[in-house]
This record gives structure tokens, C-alpha cells and sequence, in this order.
């Protein structure tokens, strides 16, 4: 047996200790070159995509590179200390330094070497998955799998020197032991450390942070957040450190709670494993908290996607004023546009009439019944029926269905001497909210024959405009149409909302895909971030359970002869458990809670969109998810521990 | 009546190479009496103090514990009826690392459900009677091996169960703890007339028995009585030993003088 047999053994024959650690790891692999092949896509023609699957890919790879390096160094320097044993007994027998400490490089490096090999096996297998998914959320015509060696270069690199990197690090570890140390192990259990001003700070941060997302509700502040997020951050640092343990330490001060059968032994073990895992446990919980609220907020953005469709029927609405010279130019180029694109369309054109209205003294726009009939079948609305002078409000937002009065009003149209009564407001929205500045009012079409006179001041020709709406039935896939329009409108509408050019130009699938692209990217490293996080977590439990097996099976034999049924057995496991799965699982629910109360409060006054219920399914969707790896770690378990 | 009776017990592991720990051993304990069982590497001590720990079956034979015969038992009930009628120690103490001295002894009786009253009083009466007083809040990590057995003594007394069995007590201590140890097991045994059933390798630790049991190979093999004195006691005992023939590291080289 050579050196580098006896290396490689050691990894191979492990591999049931090494089991999770290697899933987590491989599954880091393979998250982190699927981004890469996406940033690396030759194929993405858009320059506006480009940037974004450049720069979002970017961000998640470092988030995710400094994830797995600070997994696998704690993974490393556990595993390392779960032998320390071992390597006593090969320095006992004359192993050099210098020779465990290439026995310890070597068994790192073909542990990278497998992660890095079956990471990119089953990346570029799920390439292809991957692409499909990204290509119907950026709805682009096809993303095709490609070959280039740039991704599979920039894996290798990263995660070979990341192997490397840990691989130095925890021969530092061990380097610095002395042999007896390493064959009796190392000193376990120095607990009750915590300062009892530290364990009241967490509190006292936790319960600011909480008061404030409260008071932010009432108060909208965005300055706030920051503080908030301080606030969070350090508490739940303290919170894992001290605090937690102070409160085991009231209870087990309090006899009648901590003297009762087996929660002794569950409340003493439990406050163990928190101490030992403090600093995981707080990672895993700002992740998780990061996590469930980008999901969350993406998974928000359904809600936010039928609303946007409601406030926008109309896929693309062009309106002309009389002295438009473009106004055919711009037709002819939007229709032929939409033929381009292969998109089926309904064009509905609307002669709009002003009038001056005899209650108000103001200005109106006058629109035929006919023709909104014509659109609202199109968009598969109800259509009207109006009778002779009678009347409906165009509603122009979703507030107005509310405050419009609805009762009947009766006025003159001043310059034709029309008499119409409003009966109130249409109940559908048919225009895009900004593209009407007056009032408009839906009259018969007999009613609409009759107005002949212009308004007053004004030419025939001038006091009419033209209205076109393009209904798209696929109007997600109209981003590509009127772009030259909308670049016209972004500039010169500016932040002044006055539109000094002689027609308006609205294509909301085009605003609409900018918000989508930017929400889905988030979606999906949200999602990735989190999975390898929840594997890397529970991989990390596994192995710590695992190492600590053979101890916990000594002491489940001394309970079992001393009279502990099977039940109260698993009672005893599941209090040594339960801290570790749900704990950090429990506040980052309620940070993430409290996260979506800001959220709710911040988007209720940018977009007056609920987003409670989503928000509520994704903490379900995670719990479910949790609740079921800890019944199979437990499992586990519980078979280990009794055979 | 006595408090333990086993007759005709067998045990065999199956497996690979089928082994016999235990041939056709018969053998009967007093209440009150303090039984040590001695016997050389491999004569099925342990497989012998498991099955009188109703954790492990016999393959053949009947046992009668207290009146019970814990064959007959469901799982839970026999559960219960360690909890309530056994008490252990062990050679390497098994203490749980994670309590303190005083909440390691109350185990057994919170496992019971007793209220916290009963337990402090029973806790402070087996820790001045042990000597633990000062050490109740310490850690099993913070005190010496001697305190740890009496520690783990205590837990094995706190229940008043009707027999404590011991396997190898004193295997991990120094002569004088050992001795502390031994004083205590043989005080308690004669003032509250518990059973104690001691598997051991000291002859040492023998003669403080009322009678020592010596087995061979899984079967019976001689069996003496204390008399008078102890050192008698105990050379006939090391005689035994020697017919015994074991491993010679069987025998201790310790003679009292």
C-alpha cells in the first residue's frame, strides 16, 4: 500500500461519514458551473439581458463561493477533530509531521477532486434543464446547451483553490496539536460560558429590531431598514452565543420544570449541542432569512404580474393628437412589428371627440360605444349598452371604482348641446392609467353623431384625437415592438410628466419584461442559494450526529438499562434534535416574518400589492420541506442508536 | 424466597462461528446478599450480568427476578421494571457527561416521575451518606474517579431498587478509591439489605462478598463463602483463581499483608 493508496482509502472506506458532506458539496459544484455556463452564454443577443445574467450570475457565484468556503472549512476542521484520534495513533507510530500533513492534502484534494468531477458531471447534465427554465422566464426565443471551455475553466479554478485553500487551513489545525492531545481528543462539554450581559443584549436587540419593523408599518422609513438589519444581525449573533443559553439556564434553575422524566437529559444534552453549534446555527440562520425572503419576494411578484395584466388590458396603446405628422408612419411600423414578431393582434381604433362638459366647465373626451364594445370583445370584457343620452366614466385607475360616485349625473355637452347622464363608471379598465389626461366619458353612438361643433376656441379637426389599442393575446412577447417609441417617450416624458410630443406611446409588455427579468433572476439564486444552503445545513447535522454516535450509543445503552422505554427514547432524541433542525429554522421564520411585514408596508405604497398570502405559502412550502428531512435524519437516527 | 433464581440458563450468539456464553447455569441470590461472580476473560461475566439486567435473553433457561420473570414482560414493562427494581454501575462510570453530580442521580428518579420534593430530600440523603456534598453542581469532567463512582453508586441506590449490579466497580479506580468504593457497596448492602450481584476481576474486591461465584467457560464452576476473617477470605479465594487457570493477568499480584 502506497502513500497515496492509504490517502485514498481513507476517503473511499469513510464514505458513509463523508456521505453528506460530499452531496453538499458536489451540489455547490454543480449550482455554481450552472451559473457560470449561464454567464458565459454566447447566444444571449440582448445587450439589456446580457448584463443582467452577467451581473446577477456574478453576484450569486460570490455569494456562493464564500458560502462553500466557509462550509467546507467547517466541515473540514470537524471532520479533522472527529479523528484527531487517528492521527495520534499514526504520530504514535512514527508518522511524521510533515507526512500528515501531506496524508491530510492528499485526502482534501481527492475529496475535491470527486466534488469538482461529478459537480460539473451533473452541472452540465442539468445545463440544458437549467436554460429551459431561464429561457421562459426572460422569454427568449432559445437558449441552446453550448460547449466552450471558459465555465468548466472558471469551476475548476475556483474549487481547486478552494480545496486547496481549506486543505492548508486544517493542517494548520492539527499541526499545532501535540500528540497525547490529539489521541485523548479534545476537551468536550466546557459549558455555561455564556455573560449574562450578552445573552440580555441579544434580547434587548432583537426585541429593537422587532419594535421597529412594527413602528416602520405605521411610519415608512427606508433608512430604517438599515438600522433594522444591524439590529438583526448582531442579535442573532448573540441570541446562539448567550442568550439561548441563559434561558436553558433559567429553566434548569426552575426544579419542577427541569426535574421531570426526560427532560432532564433532553434540556442538558440540547444545551450542549447549541454551544457547540452557535456560530452554525447563526449562519443558517441569516441564509435562511436571505433566502425565504428572495423567494418570497419573487414569489410575491405572481400576485404582482395579474394585477399588472388588470391595470393594463391593453397590450399596446398608441394615442395621436390632431397635429401628429407620425401618426400613420407609427402604425404601419407597430403592426408590422407584431407581424415580425409573429404575434396575432387586434387593432381597435378610436376617433375621440372634446367637448366641454356644462357641470364641471371642464374639458372631456368623448369615446363611442361601439367601439369600446369592439375592444371589450376583444379583450373578452362585458360590452354595453347604452340607450339614448345616457352616459359612462372611463375609469382611468383602480381607485376610481371606489371614490367616483356611482350615482347618475346629468350634464350638456356645452358646444354641441348633447344632454347626457353618466350612470357611473364602467367597471373594467380598458386604457392604461396615465394615457388619458381628461376625463372620459362613453356615449351612444347616436349621441356621438350628434356632436358636431368643435370646441370652443378650437377647429374641427383640432378638438378630436385618435386612439389605438393593440390587443395582444401574448402580450408578455411584446417586448420587442415600439422599442424606438419607448426609448422617444423614456426620454422626453423625463421626471416631469408632461408629454410634450403630439402623441403617447404605452407597451406595458415591454416594462412589464424588465420588472419579470430582474424578479425571476432573483427567484432563481434565491432558490439555489437555499438548496444548497438546507443540503449543506443538513449535511452538517448528519456528520455531527454521526461523529457523535458512538458516544450517544454508550449513553442510550446506560439509559436503556436503566429503565428508558422506547418511546421516552425517542422523546430524548427528538429534544436533542428538534434544537438542531428547528431552531435556527424557527428565527429566521420569524425574521423573515417580520422582514415581509417591512416588505408589506413598503410595496403597499409602491404598488398596493398584497403579498401576504404568498408569503405565508413560501414559509409553509420551507417548513413542510424541514419537517421532513428532520423524520428522515431521525430515522436514521434512531436505527443507528439501536443496533 | 430468593430474590434471583436462575435455572438452566443458555446462552448461544448465533452468527458466523455460533458461540456459547452461557451453558446450563443454575444459581440462586438471597435478598440482602452481596454475590460476586468471578471468572476468568471470555467465561460470559457480562453476557451473564446482561441477561440478569433483563436486556439481553437467555436462549433456554427461566429467570425469576423479585417474583417476575421478565421473559414474560412486554418491552415497555420491562422497561419499567428496571427502572424501578435495578440500579447499575459500571466499571467506566457512564455517567452522563452532560449533567451535574446531583442531576445525574436524580435521574432515575425523574424518569419515574417523582416530584422535585422527594427528590431533593433523596438526592441530599445518598450525597451525604456518599460524601458528594460539595460536588453536587460539579461536572463529570471536574471530579476524580472515586467521586465518580460514588456518583454513579448514587444513581444506582437513589430508586431503592431490590438488587444493584455492579460490573467491574472498581476497574477503573486506585487502590484507595477502590477501597472507598467497596466500603460503600458492603455498608449499603448491610444497612438496607440491598442485593448486590458484582461481576469482578479483583479477588480484592471479592472478599468483601458474602460469596463468590466462580464460572468457566459459561458453566459453574466453584463456588466459597466468607468466613471470619478477610484475608482468609481472600487467599481462598486467589486459590480458586489459580485452579481456575485463566490468563495468568487474570490473577492480581496484590496480597494484603
Amino acid at each position: 500500500m502506497t502513500f497515496r493508496q492509504f490517502a485514498y482509502h481513507n476517503v473511499i472506506r469513510n464514505s458513509r461519514v463523508y456521505a453528506a458532506f460530499f452531496m453538499a458539496s458536489i451540489f455547490s459544484v454543480m449550482v455554481f458551473f450552472v451559473y457560470s455556463m449561464l454567464m458565459f452564454h454566447p447566444n444571449i443577443e440582448d445587450q439589456f439581458l446580457r448584463d443582467i445574467a452577467f451581473g446577477g450570475m456574478l453576484i450569486a457565484e460570490i455569494i456562493l463561493i464564500i458560502f462553500t468556503l466557509f462550509f467546507l472549512f467547517y466541515s473540514m476542521s470537524a471532520f479533522l477533530q472527529a479523528r484527531s484520534h487517528e492521527f495520534g495513533i499514526l504520530l504514535n507510530l512514527g508518522m511524521e509531521k510533515q507526512q500528515l500533513n501531506r496524508l491530510i492534502f492528499l485526502e482534501t484534494m481527492i475529496l475535491g477532486f470527486i466534488s469538482i468531477t461529478v459537480g460539473i458531471f451533473f452541472g452540465y447534465s442539468f445545463s440544458k434543464f437549467f436554460f429551459m427554465v431561464i429561457r421562459e422566464l426572460f422569454l427568449l426565443d432559445s437558449l441552446p446547451l453550448y460547449v466552450s471551455w471558459k465555465p468548466f475553466a472558471l469551476t475548476i479554478l475556483v474549487f481547486l483553490s478552494l480545496f486547496i485553500i481549506i486543505s492548508i487551513s486544517s493542517v494548520v489545525f492539527i499541526r499545532k496539536k501535540e500528540i497525547i492531545h490529539l489521541l485523548k481528543g479534545f476537551g468536550k462539554h466546557n459549558e455555561q460560558s455564556f455573560k449574562k450581559w450578552k445573552a440580555l443584549l441579544g434580547f434587548f436587540l432583537l426585541f429593537a429590531a422587532y419594535s421597529l419593523v412594527i413602528f416602520s408599518v405605521f411610519h415608512m422609513n427606508v433608512f430604517l431598514s438599515f438600522l433594522i438589519v444591524i439590529l438583526a444581525f448582531v442579535g442573532t449573533y448573540f441570541f446562539y452565543t448567550d442568550s439561548i443559553l441563559y434561558l436553558l439556564h433559567i429553566v434548569r434553575k426552575r426544579k419542577s420544570l427541569y426535574w421531570h422524566s426526560y427532560r432532564l437529559i433532553a434540556f442538558a444534552e440540547g444545551s450542549i449541542k447549541i454551544k457547540e453549534n452557535a456560530r452554525m446555527f447563526f449562519v443558517v440562520t441569516i441564509v435562511s432569512t436571505i433566502a425565504f425572503l428572495s423567494v418570497g419576494i419573487v414569489t410575491s411578484f405572481t400576485s404582482f404580474t395579474a394585477q399588472y395584466r388588470e391595470l393594463n388590458p391593453v397590450s399596446i396603446f398608441y394615442s395621436s393628437d390632431w397635429d401628429n405628422p407620425f401618426e400613420d408612419e407609427h402604425i404601419m411600423k407597430l403592426s408590422q412589428e407584431l407581424q415580425n414578431e409573429g404575434l396575432s393582434y387586434e387593432l381597435v381604433k378610436f376617433n375621440v371627440k372634446k367637448q366641454t362638459s356644462s357641470n364641471s366647465h371642464e374639458q372631456v373626451n368623448l369615446i363611442k360605444e361601439s367601439e369600446v364594445n369592439s375592444l371589450a370583445v376583444a379583450l373578452k370584457i362585458p360590452l354595453i349598452d347604452l340607450r339614448e343620452g345616457e352616459a359612462l366614466l372611463v375609469p382611468n385607475t383602480q381607485e376610481d371604482f371606489g371614490s367616483i360616485r356611482q350615482e347618475e349625473e346629468q350634464t350638456v355637452l356645452e358646444e354641441s348641446s348633447v344632454p347626457i347622464r353618466i350612470q357611473g363608471v364602467y367597471n373594467h379598465l380598458i386604457f392604461p392609467s396615465l394615457a388619458i389626461e381628461k376625463r372620459a366619458i362613453i356615449i351612444n353612438d347616436d349621441d356621438f353623431n350628434l356632436i358636431t361643433e368643435p370646441l370652443l376656441g378650437f377647429g374641427i379637426k383640432e378638438s378630436s384625437t385618435t386612439f389605438y389599442a393593440f390587443h395582444v393575446p401574448e402580450w408578455l412577447r411584446t417586448k420587442d415592438v415600439g422599442t424606438d417609441l419607448d426609448k422617444i417617450m423614456n426620454e422626453t416624458l423625463g421626471a416631469s410628466g408632461i408629454n410634450p410630443n403630439s402623441f403617447y406611446f404605452v407597451n406595458p409588455g415591454l416594462n412589464f419584461s424588465i420588472i419579470r427579468a430582474t424578479f425571476s433572476l432573483l427567484l432563481f439564486t434565491g432558490l439555489l442559494v437555499a438548496a444548497v444552503l438546507l443540503l449543506a445545513a443538513g449535511s452538517f447535522v448528519y456528520f455531527k450526529l454521526y461523529t457523535d454516535l458512538e458516544r450517544d450509543k454508550k449513553q442510550y445503552d446506560v439509559l436503556r438499562r436503566m429503565g428508558v422505554t422506547e418511546q421516552e427514547l425517542v422523546k430524548i432524541v427528538n429534544g436533542q434534535l428538534i434544537p438542531q433542525f428547528f431552531l435556527p429554522w424557527g428565527l429566521a421564520m420569524v425574521h423573515s416574518t417580520f422582514s415581509f411585514l417591512f416588505l408589506q408596508a413598503f410595496w403597499v405604497d409602491l404598488a398596493a400589492v398584497s403579498i401576504a398570502m404568498e408569503m405565508l405559502l413560501v414559509l409553509l412550502a420551507f417548513t413542510v420541506i424541514q419537517v421532513s428531512y428532520f423524520y428522515l435524519i431521525r430515522w436514521r437516527y434512531i436505527a443507528h442508536i439501536q443496533d | 424466597m430468593p430474590i434471583l433464581a436462575l435455572e438452566d440458563v443458555t446462552k448461544v450468539y448465533e452468527g458466523k462461528v455460533a458461540h456459547l456464553a452461557i451453558n446450563q447455569l443454575s444459581f440462586e441470590v438471597e435478598k440482602g446478599e452481596f454475590l460476586a461472580i468471578m471468572g476468568p476473560s471470555g467465561s460470559g461475566k457480562t453476557t451473564l450480568l446482561n441477561i440478569i439486567s433483563t436486556i439481553d435473553r437467555p436462549t433456554s433457561g427461566c429467570i425469576m427476578l423479585n417474583g417476575f420473570n421478565p421473559l414474560e414482560l412486554a418491552n415497555n414493562d420491562l422497561s419499567l421494571f428496571r427502572r424501578r427494581q435495578l440500579g447499575f454501575v459500571f466499571q467506566d462510570f457512564n455517567l452522563l457527561p452532560a449533567l451535574t453530580v446531583e442531576e445525574n442521580m436524580v435521574l432515575p428518579l425523574t424518569l419515574d416521575g417523582q416530584s422535585v420534593d422527594v427528590m431533593k430530600q433523596r438526592v441530599r440523603e445518598i450525597a451525604e451518606r456518599l460524601d458528594l456534598l460539595p460536588i453536587l453542581e460539579k461536572r463529570p469532567s471536574e471530579i476524580s474517579g472515586g467521586q465518580a463512582q460514588r456518583t454513579a453508586i448514587g444513581r444506582a441506590l437513589i430508586h431503592k431498587p431490590s438488587i444493584i449490579l455492579a460490573d467491574e466497580p472498581t476497574g477503573n479506580l486506585d487502590s484507595k478509591a477502590a477501597r472507598d468504593v467497596l466500603e460503600i457497596l458492603s455498608q449499603v448492602n448491610k444497612e438496607s439489605q440491598t442485593t448486590i450481584i458484582m461481576v469482578t476481576h479483583d479477588p480484592i474486591a471479592a472478599s468483601y462478598c458474602d460469596r463468590v461465584l466462580f464460572i468457566k467457560d459459561g458453566e459453574y464452576f466453584n463456588e466459597i463463602y466468607k468466613d471470619d476473617r478477610r484475608q482468609t477470605f481472600f487467599q481462598r479465594i486467589l486459590n480458586v483463581l489459580s485452579l481456575l487457570g485463566g490468563n495468568v493477568n487474570d490473577l492480581s499480584t496484590i496480597r494484603l499483608s
